[in-house]
């Protein structure tokens, strides 16, 4: 229980932190941000959304720096994140949960499958060490793992769209077909998907061999390893139960780890793609200084490495009884 | 301490040298280390292209990088080898003038990384308490906040801003990872030997830091160096490539970002938007490979080392003539086993011959580092990392058969039905994740068609049979005591009643009391249910009291064979002889214990001649000129000259003074 409620108030503190971060760099950066941007736009934007700003970066408001924070913290305690610019005057929530069910789709299943497929041959390579499999893999994904996810998708758009048309280049879905949950849709999606799920999948995949191989060679010299052997059991059991369950724990915490590796890949892929998720969205925001979609959508990042660290944690626990005896 | 207490389990050949002595000196090892490594090569190699293209960009590029001198859009060419750009710019040479920023990127934010790594890493380990606490939480807490986009938000704020401001904040949100492993190694050299002793002699903590610790993490702090230089060359390409760099600046990034803009790859521009990303690759492909290699070489488990075939005419001997006798469980003839090194094979097992008779218990002790645990792994088959060693000749007869020549399949069926293994730690042999069990089901399964019920019951007798409750089935290793998992491995030992069981130190990790009943037990049970025991230990008190015969090892090979009580009264080898006298009897009066001068060769370089000779008392000149054979004297066995056809051995007593 004691590790349940520390793990807890670890992410609200990293929520904290991060929505502090959100609420300071505006207001540390030389020259205001916000004032810059709000001459700017004067004249060029409707009253109502100056306003929006003038509320978002506690310009012309005379409060103090202490009481905006607290004004901050509350907002976004009740998910007030304000009015987008980009897409005025929608919600910058609404617009937050129309591009998350692509992201999720697209970087959420890949990103599993990636660390799935990954440690499944990293185990092998590892138990079948300096076979056909460990030396071909594991050297090559080093180096693929230095690749710029961005241009791995630029590259897949040249040959397989521009070259071999096999593929569209771009978007999420044709704009002519309609979002239903219609077979021509979802196909239609899934071509779409095609491309940027395999430039993350590439570039990902490689970290997760190599880590679980590393691990698989350290774990085969454990006794407990040698004891099985002793024991006679088959070498399916031995790489299973024995080997591969161990050798996965460090994995999963590696998984959690390097998940913010993996989150800035995918917003370089969803721009490359022209993706209609969230890190094409976070970059548009970024272009259109759309200050308040920003600060969102960091925040929803943060909660999404969160979410996936809580679903590794729960996983250790339910391959490893040492930590279920520590909660 | 004597030398022979102070025993480490490992008995690998040619061990690393311990940490503290060794750390002067440490560098030029990893350099030479680093030289050896093939990928390590490839890396430096890679590197050093790119340091050379960075330095004299004037001197190789053909023109002006930012020169519009050309037509634009031109294909490769003799002139233009990577063609021109939109804007009629030779692309080779951005690509080279390119190369100088982001070298510099990767170094700087890799230099700043690792320095702030090592600040909070080493220093939260090294202080402890509360500044360990808050150290480890901000670590944790920036690991986890996604830096990328906090780069893409800063960098929104203020757009174009200078190269500084990159590195800076680059390097300022890129230390967490290296931080927390160097803590974590740190914590775990701070109870050394070296360090206590540095600690005591009163040294400053900054002395302690800055000349204790950090060298002996060079290869940390180098992997940390070039994870975070990999880490900068991908972030500020991908910065750069969406726009948030200066535009004006030279780098493979920005390239990447004019490319796009003006649609290269689809304008039949191809290698302006390939070229940049490929040379992004290959540095980072560089400072990857280094990271690998590195990690290689600070965790020798991951090199591999292979002897290039055991010596021909080992395995498919016939069985000397020897005939099986029947009352033997065990005979182990000419058994020799090698390990691989990255010099010569070094001889761990050198030709040892013994056998085990049906319900003996047979003793082997010696020195840590003299091949006692090799042999026995030797004895099982399981040879295999960290024990890589191999069988070169000899044979193991176990009830008629050669278990030498049998493969893993055949062996299998032998396993736990015929003979078990009881290890040194239970803690370390017991699956952490299964409980006892399901540790047990597994062997019950892999060898028998028992139902769940039958195997249940099975678990309960054998742990009742070694006193454990059986409530402790469902316990996890790491639920029970020290005691009680020496005990449920012993009992998982049981599950078949083998004709055999090995047992590697099975009581070291106990205190001595736990120690003396579970020796007790095992002798208890040895004797109701009939088993045989080859028991290895260092410690000359256990064999002398539970033992039948005592097999002494020194230096791969065995010094003396013989019955427990004789050798005991009358240890014939001065080897023997020096063992006892580092322990206490328990019988006679209050002895001081003299402990070995010296510690056991290197099997890598065995003195010629006794191998015991450098260190003996009685050594003589005849000593070191070849290696003693055994001499058969009472039925027992001993190497040493002193038996020697002719020679007059002295009468030799244990001392008892």
């Amino acid at each position: 229980m004691r590790f349940v409620v520390r793990r807890l108030g670890f992410f609200v503190l990293t929520l904290w932190a991060a929505v502090t971060l959100n609420f300071l760099i505006p207001r540390l950066m030389p020259g205001n941000a916000a004032i810059a941007m709000m001459s700017r736009y004067k004249g060029h934007i409707q009253p109502q959304a100056l306003h929006a700003i003038e509320v978002a970066f506690g310009v012309n408001t005379h409060e103090s720096l202490v009481h905006a924070y607290f004004t901050y913290l509350g907002n976004i305690a009740r998910l007030r994140f304000g009015i987008s610019l980009t897409f005025f005057p929608d919600q910058v929530t609404h617009q937050v949960l129309q591009a998350l069910p692509w992201t999720l789709a697209l970087v959420g299943i890949t990103t599993i499958l990636a660390f799935v497929l990954g440690t499944f041959i990293g185990l092998i390579s590892g138990w079948r060490r300096g076979g056909m499999l460990d030396g071909t893999l594991p050297p090559l994904f080093v180096i693929t793992s230095a690749f710029p996810y961005f241009w791995i998708g630029l590259l897949a758009i040249w040959l397989f769209s521009i070259k071999l048309g096999w593929l569209p280049e771009s978007g999420g879905y044709d704009v002519q077909t309609n979002v239903a949950w219609s077979w021509s849709f979802v196909s239609d999606a899934l071509t779409h998907a095609v491309l940027p799920a395999f430039t993350i999948l590439i570039t990902a995949i490689g970290g997760w061999i190599l880590t679980m191989r590393n691990n698989m060679i350290s774990v085969l010299a454990e006794d407990y390893v040698r004891m099985a052997r002793a024991k006679g059991l088959s070498s399916w059991r031995i790489m299973w139960t024995y080997a591969g369950r161990n050798a996965i724990l460090p994995n999963l915490a590696g998984f959690a780890m390097s998940l913010g590796f993996v989150v800035s890949g995918a917003i370089l892929v969803e721009y490359v793609f022209n993706y209609p998720g969230v890190g094409w969205m976070f970059l548009q925001s970024v272009e259109n200084q759309d200050y308040a979609l920003m600060q969102a959508l960091f925040l929803l990042l943060t909660v999404a490495v969160l979410v996936a660290i809580l679903a590794a944690d729960g996983a250790t626990a339910v391959l490893d009884p040492r930590t279920r005896d520590r909660s | 301490m004597t030398a022979v207490t102070a025993a480490e389990p490992a008995a690998t050949p040619g061990p690393e040298p311990p940490l503290g002595a060794a750390r002067r000196g440490y560098g030029a090892d990893l350099w030479n280390a680093v030289l050896r490594n093939r990928k390590a090569l490839v890396g430096l190699l890679m590197l050093l292209f790119f340091v050379v293209l960075a330095t004299f960009p004037g001197q190789i590029a053909p023109y002006n990088p930012q020169a519009t001198d050309f037509l634009p859009g031109l294909g490769p060419s003799r002139a233009h080898w990577f063609g021109t750009t939109a804007y009629g710019q030779d692309v080779l040479s951005q690509v080279i003038w390119a190369t100088r920023q982001s070298l510099l990127i990767a170094f700087a934010v890799g230099g700043l990384a690792t320095v702030l790594a090592v600040l909070v890493g080493v220093s939260a380990a090294y202080l402890g308490g509360i500044a360990d606490g808050t150290l480890s939480l901000l670590t944790d807490v920036l690991l986890v906040i996604p830096i990328f986009p906090l780069i893409i938000v800063i960098a929104a704020y203020e757009k174009n801003s200078g190269l500084g401001m990159l590195v800076i904040v680059l390097g300022a949100l890129g230390w967490s990872y290296g931080a927390r492993q160097l803590r974590s190694q740190t914590l775990s050299l701070r109870t050394r030997d070296f360090l206590e002793s540095a600690r005591v002699r009163g040294e400053r903590r900054i002395y302690v830091i800055v000349c204790e610790i950090l060298p002996t993490m060079t290869s940390l702090i180098v992997a940390t160096f070039l994870g975070a230089a990999l880490y900068a060359v991908l972030a500020a390409a991908g910065l750069q490539f969406i726009g948030l760099g200066d535009p004006n600046s030279q780098s493979w990034g920005t390239m990447l970002y004019w490319a796009e803009n003006n649609e290269a790859l689809g304008a039949g521009m191809v290698l302006w938007a390939i070229m940049p990303g490929i040379c992004v690759a290959a540095l980072g492909a560089a400072f990857a490979l280094l990271n690998y290699a590195f990690d290689e070489i600070s965790n020798p488990a991951l090199r591999m080392r292979r002897l290039d075939r055991p010596i021909d005419g080992a395995r498919g001997d016939a069985v000397p003539a020897v005939p099986p006798a029947p009352d033997r469980i065990l005979e182990v003839r000419g058994l020799t086993v090698a390990y691989a090194t990255d010099g010569d094979p070094v001889i761990a097992v050198d030709n040892v011959d013994f056998d085990v008779a049906r319900g003996e218990f047979l003793g082997i002790v010696g020195e840590s580092g003299c091949g006692k645990s090799t042999l026995l792994y030797a004895i099982t088959r399981l040879l295999g990392p960290p024990f890589a060693g191999e069988i070169m000749s000899g044979h193991i007869l176990f009830q008629g058969r050669d278990l030498v020549s049998l493969d893993e399949r055949q062996l299998r069926h032998l396993r736990w039905r015929e003979f078990s293994v009881v290890m040194q730690s239970a803690m370390n042999a017991l699956n952490p994740v299964l409980s006892i069990e399901a540790q047990m089901r597994d062997a019950c399964k892999a060898h028998s068609n028992m139902t769940d019920k039958e195997i249940a019951a099975r678990s309960r007798e054998v742990l009742q049979l070694v006193s454990i409750d059986p409530i402790h089935l469902h316990s996890y290793p790491h639920q029970l005591s020290g005691g009680m998992r020496q005990r449920a491995m012993i009992a998982m030992a049981l599950l078949f009643t083998p004709d055999l069981i090995i047992m590697d130190e099975p009581t070291s990790a106990l205190d001595v009391v736990a120690q003396r009943s579970l020796m007790v037990q095992i002798k208890e049970l040895q004797q109701r249910l009939g088993f045989a025991v080859v028991f290895v230990t260092h410690d000359m008190s256990l064999v002398g009291h539970f033992s039948d015969r005592v097999l002494v090892m020194y230096a791969a090979q065995v010094a003396e064979l013989g019955r427990t009580r004789p050798l005991f009264a009358q240890p014939r080898h001065p080897y023997t002889r020096a063992l006892m006298e580092a322990f206490p009897s328990i019988h006679g009066p209050n002895a001081r214990l003299t402990g070995i001068p010296g510690s056991p060769p290197d099997l890598a370089r065995p003195p010629a001649g006794c191998r015991f000779a450098p260190r003996c008392p009685q050594a003589m000149a005849r000593c070191h000129e070849g290696v003693p054979p055994l001499h058969d004297v009472e039925g027992d066995l001993v190497r040493c000259v002193l038996y020697d056809k002719g020679a007059v051995p002295e009468p030799t007593l244990v001392q008892a003074s």
